[in-house]
């Protein structure tokens, strides 16, 4: 695998130190160990990362003209779904990141992942305001009304493959997996 | 069965490509987007045919339904070559074999819908909900796609399962 072995980058003692002082406190420990805990959090992850991603290729697939009317203000429910996903990202996201802080904080990828998602979702949040902003009842599509559509779909797509990609990399490219080895 | 996979990994070269550094986690990639394509394609109409969006033209969302196809596709190529690089990781796991179970719900859902009602709920208005036997078409694709989910993550932790599946 691409992993290539602790010897790789080693972060500071303190770093180190203060990662695994993390991850031996007892909700780190529960988190880790106990079978459900690990696996719901996992599991809640891809589900919501599955819909929020899925979300907005729908919106970049809109944007780009191949369903020209899906970005009105009737797409608001679809938005508040997905910020209730995004929700339970960011806590299931802590939560796999309290049960192995040091693979995660220790490895580039994980704030490559983290900057291309608030990316994705600074986008995201853009698009919600414009539609928001529509008050005329039927609306004319936003996806019409953007000038700089094509742009806009082609950074989104962007973000979430690199999201995406990132997240599945991760699991594949940590030098470290528990700080507490090394003590 | 095994052996047959294997050969056919060698012999493409799938398995020389996933057992390189790079070849499992660009698989992995290409599947989860694979896999989103389909929930923001087939999972959107779902849910708008559930209500949600009300006066979003049917019409419109079916549109992206290829999209969702694409999507599958990709799935199906992927999860072969993950399939035929390490068969005895998934044949023989309880997992993968719920997992072909959903997919395989899922799949007949889809033939249901375009049998019964596709032509009905693209035609019916933007305001007025679909018929019931629609609804239960979405919710029966929403919860497969889920559990396909599901049971792709317990993959890992069932393997390898030779110790203690019950039916294998």
């Amino acid at each position: 695998m691409v992993n290539s072995g602790p010897s790789a980058s080693i972060p500071e003692a303190s770093v180190l130190y203060l990662l695994a002082t993390i991850e031996e406190t007892g909700l780190s420990i529960l988190l880790r160990e106990s079978g459900v805990a690990f696996f719901s959090s996992l599991t809640l992850h891809s589900l919501a990362m599955a819909f929020v991603v899925g979300v907005n290729l729908a919106m970049a697939f809109s944007l780009l003209g191949l369903i020209p009317s899906l970005l009105n203000k009737r797409f608001e429910p679809f938005f508040t779904l997905h910020w209730w996903a995004v929700g339970l990202i960011f806590i299931s996201g802590v939560a796999l990141l309290i049960a192995y802080p040091a693979k995660a904080l220790t490895n580039p990828v994980f704030f490559l992942k983290f900057m291309a998602l608030s990316a994705g979702l600074l986008i995201t949040r853009r698009l919600q305001h414009s539609v928001s902003g529509q008050t005329a009842d039927p609306e004319p599509p936003l996806s019409g009304q953007l000038s700089n559509r094509i742009p806009t779909a082609l950074a989104m797509l962007v973000c979430w493959v690199v999201t995406i990609g990132a997240g599945r990399f991760l699991a594949y490219t940590h030098s470290v997996l528990l700080a507490s080895r090394y003590f | 069965m095994e052996q047959a996979l294997l050969a056919f990994s060698h012999g493409t070269g799938i398995f020389d490509f996933m057992h390189s550094p790079w070849g499992w986690p660009v698989a992995e990639s290409l599947h989860f987007f694979g896999l989103s394509l389909l929930i923001g394609t087939v999972g959107v109409f779902d849910l708008r045919m559930l209500g949600l969006g009300s006066g979003i033209a049917y019409r419109h969302l079916h549109r992206l339904v290829p999209v969702g196809v694409l999507g599958y596709t990709i799935n199906l190529v992927t999860g072969t070559m993950f399939l035929t690089s390490a068969p005895d990781q998934y044949l023989y796991n309880p997992a993968f074999q719920t997992k072909l179970g959903f997919m395989l719900l899922a799949g007949c859902n889809v033939f249901w819908f375009y049998t019964s009602c596709s032509t009905e709920v693209r035609t019916t208005s933007d305001s007025l909900p679909v018929s019931g036997r629609a609804k239960l078409i979405g919710t029966v694709s929403l919860l497969a796609w889920c559990a396909v989910i599901v049971c792709g993550r317990l993959i890992t932790y069932y393997r390898p399962p030779y110790h203690w599946c019950f039916w294998c």
